[in-house]
């Protein structure tokens, strides 16, 4: 079986537009959230991790954003290559303005056309493990020789369907993300635009070994321990990989009472000695149908630079697990997990090159 | 290239197909959206056709629709000028839930995906070669034009000879075909 390269990054979230921008970001300190008020007599003022870009028509900024970020992929190079779109919203904010229909394919199309991409196009929709999900596809496309070149491209741009259905559902916080804190309340959303190029041709520091994607209907809206467990057993065991070969795990964990609680469990059940865990959405805000892009895009990029985030916050004690106050010495192969409405579990493993 | 044998299928719903769906589900759904229903309803007989209750864990679940959740999408957006949305109505707008639905009904865990828009035939290519050896569930499922909720059992199986015939697209859901081969082939056995 050839290798699966990940041999082009890029991102646009509320750290910048562009992977080194993002960490130059992350080296003085973060970005601060914005704030977005929602209307009606329950809802009101909540954080938001809005990108850095000024233009106001959406479909315009979407293009910018999309053209931006997968050139910095280096899509140019791919184009008869396979696409996959990974979001939960598509340019529902672009209808929200009365600036398109609601149409999955036309969606598909414009972007295709933003890229002048003549491969075939999909978009895959699994709410928060959108992007996860387009990476389990590209891996079963590359590893069967269907595909040499595949791009993912998480795109979730502002909308306030996706607030307002969150805040409606009690979800948000109304202060900060504070991912397995003592304190924590709830998420809080971001905005982001992340490509990542996958090739079996092209050779590069960071290899996808492997992932699972495990739906349980026993909690639609949230997720259970069991299916944490599953997935990270079917993960590893998909990547050739044993628990103690994981060095880091890049977790879901987005400030949720709730859920974070249930992964933590889960990750107790499925490691006996849990490794070093990162969260990033106290960074960039938990980018729903992006996220899993987003992350791995800026993990990647934290890691050769060796940045870490700060979490200035109590960690919950009664978890169990806790993140790791610096950067391990040597992540190998690391795990990156997103956990979804739909009872979506998704995880990922990644390793460095020799 | 793979081969799949059709176990199971679920062509079309009949005109009492919520009254139908209530009798296998024990009760009439509440709160999950017509589009949701009529996706449960069409994979539940598809694997009842397949003589099946439940998928194998291995198996793969792929849902694929031209307009998904446009309803009830729209009525949020519409909730939304003046007032948050309604929970329950904000989660319909989710085509993962019905993944959710179908695998809690199931007592199921395993990969479930939806890919929005495209074709079915582009949605059979990624189950190809997603699946392994347990085969997939292929959904289509659109509440426009009356509704329609189209749904294949598939496994995966080796098949000689020189019968393949090049498919329209149209084709993956017709009634006489009783193999799929991936590629824009379709074996049909019936000649």
């Amino acid at each position: 079986m050839k290798p699966i390269h990940l041999a082009g990054r890029g991102l646009a979230c509320s750290l910048g537009l562009g992977v080194e921008q993002a960490l130059t970001t992350l080296r003085r300190g973060g970005a601060q959230a914005s704030r977005v008020t929602l209307p009606g007599a329950m809802a009101g003022d909540y954080p938001f991790h809005a990108m850095p870009h000024g233009q106001t028509d959406w479909n315009e900024r979407a293009r910018d954003l999309v053209q931006r970020v997968s050139a910095e992929a280096g899509a140019q190079q791919i184009r008869d290559g396979v696409l996959l779109i990974a979001t939960s919203s598509f340019d529902i904010g672009a209808v929200e303005r009365g600036a398109t229909q609601m149409d999955y394919q036309a969606f598909a199309d414009k972007i295709a056309a933003w890229l002048d991409w003549t491969g075939p196009v999909h978009v895959v929709n699994t709410a928060c493990t959108s992007s996860l999900n387009a990476l389990l596809s590209a891996q079963a496309l590359l590893r069967r020789g269907a595909a040499a070149d595949v791009l993912i491209l998480g795109v979730e741009l502002d909308n306030r369907l996706t607030l307002g259905g969150f805040a409606a559902l009690q979800l948000l916080s109304r202060t900060a993300s504070q991912p397995f804190g003592a304190l924590r309340d709830g998420l809080v959303l971001g905005e982001a635009v992340a490509a990542l190029r996958l090739s079996t041709r092209d050779a590069a520091l960071w290899r996808l070994a492997g992932g699972a994607n495990v739906v349980d209907g026993e909690q639609p809206t949230g997720a259970s321990v069991r299916a944490v467990n599953e997935m990270c057993v079917r993960a590893l065991a998909d990547a050739g990989a044993t628990p103690d070969g994981i060095d880091l795990i890049k977790v879901q964990a987005a400030g949720s009472p709730g859920n974070d609680a249930v992964e933590a469990q889960g990750l107790r059940a499925a490691f006996t000695t849990v490794p070093p865990l990162v969260s990033l959405k106290t960074l960039i805000g938990h980018t729903m149908g992006a996220s899993g892009a987003a992350e791995i895009a800026l993990l990647t990029g934290c890691l050769e630079q060796d940045i870490w985030p700060a979490y200035g916050y109590e960690q919950d004690k009664e978890l169990g697990v806790a993140l790791a106050p610096v950067i391990p010495q040597r992540v190998r192969r690391f795990m990156a997990t997103i956990l979804g409405f739909g009872g979506s579990h998704a995880s990922v493993i990644l390793e460095r090159g020799a | 290239m793979k081969t799949f044998a059709i176990q199971g299928r679920c062509l079309a719903a009949p005109p009492d197909w919520r009254e139908r769906l209530a009798a296998m589900l024990g009760a009439k759904p509440r709160r999950i959206g017509n589009w949701a229903e009529l996706g449960l309803y069409g994979a539940l007989c598809c694997l009842a056709d397949a003589g099946e209750t439940a998928l194998p864990p291995d198996a793969l679940l792929m849902l694929g629709s031209r307009r998904g959740t446009y309803v009830p999408t729209g009525q949020v957006l519409d909730q939304m000028r003046d007032d948050l949305p309604m929970p329950l109505m904000f989660l319909q707008t989710q085509p993962s839930q019905l993944l959710a639905l179908l695998a809690a009904r199931m007592h199921w865990r395993g990969h479930a995906a939806f890919i929005a828009g495209g074709s079915p035939q582009a949605l059979l290519e990624l189950a190809a070669v997603q699946s392994g050896s347990a085969g997939a569930l292929l959904g289509w499922v659109d509440e426009m034009d009356g509704g329609s909720t189209q749904w294949l059992r598939l496994k995966p199986c080796e098949v000689g000879g020189n019968e393949w015939k090049p498919a329209a697209a149209e084709a993956l859901f017709m009634p006489d075909i009783t193999h799929l081969r991936t590629a824009g082939n379709i074996l049909d056995n019936t000649d």
